[in-house]
């Protein structure tokens, strides 16, 4: 019996290793076996002889049973570190090690970490941003890192938030399950981007509401029941928040529709704007499609009065009247605002009156969006005379705003004298011939245009094709000005086709 | 083409957008023929420079035209919605005039029912009342029906709405679908062109190489060969001129061998020269190596012999500032002295006159050693060998010459009781015999000088050569030779007893040196006593006999045992000097204090005591002087004054100062 035990343990590790399967299976056997007579040496070959009771007396034999042995490999044992990390990978849960180690080692560790261990864990020790690319391949089958700022980390962190804030259930759900997230992700959300909220669930009611959707809403009266999630604990917890992108509605509702899905409610509206007021990071907020009125509109914009870092504000696709233009046009001069965003709403003349009044003296706006308004040529009028002294925007859609030829005068002598303007986009409007070639007349004193979008203009298509020819010209031009770093660098190069798109 | 099928069955109401969407293709085309032309005009430029600005403006007109073809989508969808919105205004609007017109009609039916009532209430005939009500009846259910057909209408339309929701919805999903498909075919579009474009761009680079490349390898081979043609010729131009070099690199080595021999040969010479030039500089080196140490030795000598003289100098110099010192010391002393007794014989007199005049006593002179001694006091000095020696020559020759001399004096010079002849002769025979020990130039020197002075300064060389300096190593030395002499003397009279003659109490002695010294002297004390010539000759006679028996041969052998022996005292002997100056010192000290009180101090206490007395006897002789000289001046005074008074007495004036008193009287009256 000692004897066999001090064999088995001279043996080289290499041998040992690979034995062990044998031993462990022969174990048995071989504690039992006394120093038998070895058997002769021609019939120990066959693997299956190591299961021979005789097997493990002889140390030379068994050798040579092993030597013989088809399982038997020249892998060597790995090396301790590799052992070590095998360990550390195993159970990096429990005990994560990372930081102690040799570069070369964490690599090892990080290559073959499961993307599926707590957060509370990876979140603030793992930088590395394979790990975090296997994580989001691992989610998400599409996955557009650029979005993110190109880092994988930071892509995770804000789409698992979205995931988690897009299924959060008011009422329902434990908030906890998002603040508990909340020291993890700081420090990596830059942007918040949710399109959809749910409204709390009443099952009791539901069928009343089904019932009652046939015949009208009757949502106002429950109104302060269907508040959604409170964002301000969240956002004032997240130290690089950049941009909020919010819709208060429900997606793909299909023929499950009914109207109290999209109710943006006053609390909503005052804690929203509560919490962007806090923020001072945040340089986007969009809140779209989620039915916000003139007097929401007032709320939000109100709060975000001085505010020292926003660049962004979209409020498209919403209920937005002339006062709520009116609140944005005071916005624009008492903010950084560089982009304003307000297509599909409800502008008309007047509104559009004061953001041309607000506009004429601007410095800060580069682009300004009324697409899918109805401001007619009362604003267009405006809009064209404040851009007569406006030396910032750049870029400007009036897309379906039922303007006509009036406007097209104006704009004609605006293209004329206007030397920052790069895109104009007056597509669905009623031009007209006359108007066209206005327009036309206004383009052959005009070298910074590169974008004028006249489709569904009634614009007579040879105006529009020497439009086109000009503003090709305009193009090619600014592309030698960019190529050529003796002149100015504009900021909007030949590639700038595709953003026509607005 | 699918695309603009699409485009077209999409927009079959928006025919100018439909025509629009055909013409992209032609469009396309016509830019590919403008571009072919452009391409033919531009030749000057590369080749791949043009194909990329044809790529460049294909594909911007590509993305531009794919991009509207895609945003065409958005835009009819908008004018739609505008249509839409239009249409809904209108219905919105005529459905506000509508249901406005039917409030007001309702209303007015609504007031004519309610007037009605009022005259109903008036009617008492039961009747008339039921007709009213009835009508009544009828106008409500008119009123509710004209409302129910409102509220039936507008459901219907509600009803339309929602099919019309369900219609948008769909149609919306297909929008959706159909941009997708445009996004799709666009991507696709985009991808294949630009993958065209990149093919083309490469292949005119790839031709643009090929031709560089064709060109540059005509180049380059031409080049080749010309470096090749100039290669070869570099060669042969090389190869002859190696071989110029190696014909003269030959010369010049056959010139360099014998060149190299020729200086061999001469600087081998030069070598012998210089190898003969060094063996003699060796020998004269040698040869002045030998003469300066035969220099130096003697230099060595020179030095020693000079620091010997300097040393006698020096000690003469001493002996002769000594003489100085002692004769001022003596002087001195000798001045002291005599004013010391001068004091002494005033303070005697002194003495003897109060001990006679005032004591009345007799008076004796005191009588101490002192009082006699004059002059310093002080031990014999020891004399020097060579004085002595001097002495002893000078004393002999006289005593040769008168044979008699004043033997005190000699025996008060030896002290050790050695007959000077016994030393004379002794020392004769040293100086006989040891003449090695005197430099051979002071023996030439002394050639012409007295045999006297002769021996005298051979005896100085050998004494200073033996280290015998002082009186006391010459009578060691004496007494040494003596004492060999008695040694040998008893060891030749046990072989031949009693030969010698003038030894009488030969038994006696013969034991020990001292008593034969003690005989020898007591021959000689014998001899003094009887002071007679006879004996003196006998002495003579006698004294010869021991310097003879020193053998001249053994005089050798004693100076060596004697040098032997002398060398150990010799050390201790300077301290001894020292020691006897401080003690004459200390003499004198004593002297001078005796001096000091030859009145003893009783004597001294007399005289104070005298003094004290003879003061207070002056005292009282003074007081005394003082009355008597003031009362002899008293006297005087009293005379003069009897004189003066008698004077008065008898003048003139007095009576002719009498004034009678009438006189007197009168006088106050006036």
């Amino acid at each position: 019996m000692q004897d066999t035990v001090t064999t088995s343990a001279l043996l080289d590790p290499s041998h040992s290793s690979v034995s062990t399967q044998d031993k462990s299976s022969t174990g048995g056997h071989t504690s039992s076996t006394g120093p038998q007579p070895s058997k002769p040496s021609s019939i120990t070959p066959v693997p299956a002889k190591s299961r021979n009771p005789n097997s493990g007396a002889n140390f030379h034999r068994m050798r040579r049973i092993i030597a013989e042995d088809p399982e038997w490999s020249l892998a060597i044992v790995p090396l301790l570190t590799e052992l070590c990390i095998q360990h550390i990978i195993k159970n990096f849960q429990r005990n994560p090690i990372l930081k102690q180690l040799l570069p070369e080692h964490q690599q090892k560790i990080l290559n073959h970490l499961s993307p599926n261990l707590p957060l509370a864990v990876t979140a603030n020790l793992i930088d590395d941003e394979n790990y975090w690319l296997r994580c989001c391949m691992q989610r998400w089958p599409v996955c557009h890192v650029a979005e993110h700022g190109g880092s994988w980390k930071r892509m995770f962190f804000e789409r698992h938030l979205e995931n988690l804030l897009k299924h959060f259930i008011p009422g329902t759900t434990d908030p906890a399950v998002i603040l508990d997230l909340l020291p993890l992700c700081r420090n990596y959300v830059r942007r918040v981007h949710v399109d959809q909220f749910l409204p709390p669930v009443r099952l009791p009611a539901q069928p009343q509401t089904g019932d009652r959707s046939d015949s009208g809403s009757e949502g106002e009266m429950e109104e302060p029941a269907v508040d959604h999630y409170q964002l301000g604990d969240l956002v004032a917890g997240l130290s690089h928040l950049e941009e909020l992108d919010l819709v208060y509605g429900v997606k793909d509702c299909g023929m499950n529709f009914e109207w109290n899905l999209f109710l943006f409610t006053y609390r909503d509206c005052h804690s929203l704007a509560a919490t962007i007021k806090a923020c001072h990071t945040l340089k986007i907020f969009k809140l779209t499609r989620s039915k916000v009125d003139d007097e929401k509109a007032r709320i939000i914009i109100r709060s975000l009065l001085d505010h020292p870092v926003l660049e962004e504000l979209d409020l498209s696709h919403n209920l937005i009247g002339d006062r709520g233009a009116r609140g944005a046009a005071k916005l624009l001069n008492h903010s950084r605002l560089r982009v304003l965003n307000l297509a599909n709403n409800q502008v008309r003349g007047p509104g559009a009156q004061s953001l041309a009044h607000a506009l004429a003296h601007n410095t800060n706006l580069v682009s300004l969006n009324l697409r899918l308004n109805c401001i007619e040529d009362e604003g267009g009028q405006a809009l064209a005379h404040a851009l007569l002294t406006n030396k910032c925007l750049t870029t400007l859609h009036l897309g379906g705003n039922e303007l006509s030829e009036p406007t097209a005068t104006l704009l004609s002598q605006v293209l004329a004298i206007n030397t920052t303007l790069t895109s104009i986009n007056l597509s669905c409007n009623h031009i007209g011939l006359d108007g066209g070639k206005q327009l036309l007349e206004g383009m052959s004193d005009n070298k910074t245009l590169l974008e004028f979008d006249l489709r569904l203009s009634d614009v007579a298509q040879e105006s529009e094709y020497l439009i086109g020819q000009a503003l090709y010209a305009n193009r090619e031009a600014a592309r030698q000005r960019a190529l050529n770093p003796s002149h100015f660098v504009s900021t909007i190069t030949a590639s700038g086709p595709e953003n026509s798109v607005g | 083409m699918l695309v603009s099928f699409f485009l077209r069955q999409y927009w079959e109401p928006l025919w100018p957008l439909c025509a629009r969407g055909e013409s992209w293709v032609s469009v396309m085309e016509a830019l590919g023929e403008y571009l072919d032309g452009k391409k033919e005009s531009e030749e000057d430029q590369s080749k791949s420079y043009k194909q990329k600005e044809e790529s460049r403006l294909k594909l911007a007109k590509l993305l531009l035209c794919g991009t509207e073809l895609v945003t065409n989508i958005q835009v009819a969808i908008d004018i739609r919605e505008i249509h839409r919105r239009v249409e809904e205004e209108d219905i919105k609007r005529q459905r506000i005039e509508k249901l406005e017109n039917e409030v007001k009609s309702s209303q007015d039916k609504f007031d004519e029912i309610t007037s009605k009532w009022e005259e109903g209430k008036q009617k008492r005939i039961p009747q008339e009342l039921w007709e009213m009500l009835n009508t009544q009846q009828l106008h409500c259910a008119g009123l509710l029906e004209d409302k129910n057909k409102l509220i039936s209408e507008l459901q219907q339309e509600l009803k339309k709405k929602d099919d019309q929701y369900v219609k948008d919805l769909k149609k919306q999903s297909d929008d959706i679908c159909l941009l997708l498909e445009r996004m799709e075919e666009q991507v696709k579009n985009v991808m294949k062109t630009f993958r065209e474009e990149l093919y083309h761009i490469e292949k005119a680079f790839e031709v643009e190489r090929q031709e560089l490349l064709a060109s540059n390898r005509k180049k380059w081979e031409t080049a080749l060969q010309a470096h090749n043609a100039k290669e070869l010729e570099y060669l042969i131009n090389r190869m002859k001129k190696v071989e110029d070099y190696e014909k003269q690199l030959n010369k010049q080595r056959i010139r360099d061998c014998e060149e190299y021999n020729m200086i061999k040969i001469k600087l081998e010479q030069d070598v012998q020269i210089l190898e003969q030039q060094l063996q003699q500089r060796k020998a004269v080196y040698q040869l002045n190596q030998e003469k300066l140490e035969y220099n130096l030795q003697v230099l060595k000598k020179r030095d020693e012999e000079s620091t010997a003289i300097k040393s006698q100098q020096k000690r003469k110099i001493n002996r002769h500032f000594a003489l100085i010192d002692d004769e001022k010391f003596r002087e001195i002393w000798l001045m002291n002295e005599e004013e010391a007794k001068d004091l002494i014989a005033r303070a005697f007199d002194v003495d003897r006159i109060i001990h006679t005049h005032h004591l009345g006593l007799p008076w004796t002179a005191p009588d101490f050693w002192f009082l006699k001694n004059v002059g310093p006091i002080s031990q014999q000095p020891q004399k020097s060998a060579m004085q002595i020696v001097e002495e002893m020559l000078l004393r002999t020759e006289e005593e040769e010459a008168e044979e008699t001399a004043s033997e005190s004096e000699s025996y008060l010079e030896l002290p050790k009781q050695i007959s000077e002849k016994t030393a004379k002769r002794i020392l004769m025979l040293l100086c006989d015999e040891s003449g090695f020990l005197i430099e051979s130039k002071l023996l030439s020197l002394l050639l012409p000088l007295e045999q006297s002075e002769c021996y005298l300064l051979r005896l100085d060389a050998i004494f200073s050569a033996l280290g015998i300096e002082s009186e006391d190593d010459l009578y060691k030395l004496v007494n040494f030779f003596l004492q060999y002499r008695a040694h040998h003397l008893s060891s030749s009279l046990q072989s031949k007893p009693c030969s010698q003659a003038s030894v009488e109490e030969a038994g006696v002695e013969g034991t020990s040196m001292e008593s034969e010294l003690e005989l020898a002297e007591r021959t000689e004390m014998q001899g003094e006593k009887e002071e007679s010539l006879v004996e003196g000759k006998k002495e003579k006679e006698k004294t010869p006999a021991s310097p003879w028996v020193i053998h001249p041969n053994d005089v050798l052998k004693i100076l060596e045992a004697f040098v032997m022996g002398l060398k150990k005292p010799r050390d201790s002997r300077a301290p001894l000097r020292v020691q006897k100056s401080v003690r004459s010192n200390s003499k004198d000290s004593e002297y001078w204090q005796a001096l000091t009180t030859v009145i003893p101090p009783s004597r001294l206490n007399l005289w104070d005591a005298l003094y004290t007395a003879l003061e207070k006897y002056h005292l009282v002789l003074t007081q005394r002087a003082k009355l008597l000289l003031e009362n002899s001046s008293l006297e005087q005074q009293n005379t003069e004054l009897q004189a003066l008074l008698q004077q008065y007495l008898t003048a003139k004036i007095n009576s002719e100062l009498q004034v009678p008193p009438t006189q007197v009287l009168r006088i106050p009256t006036k």
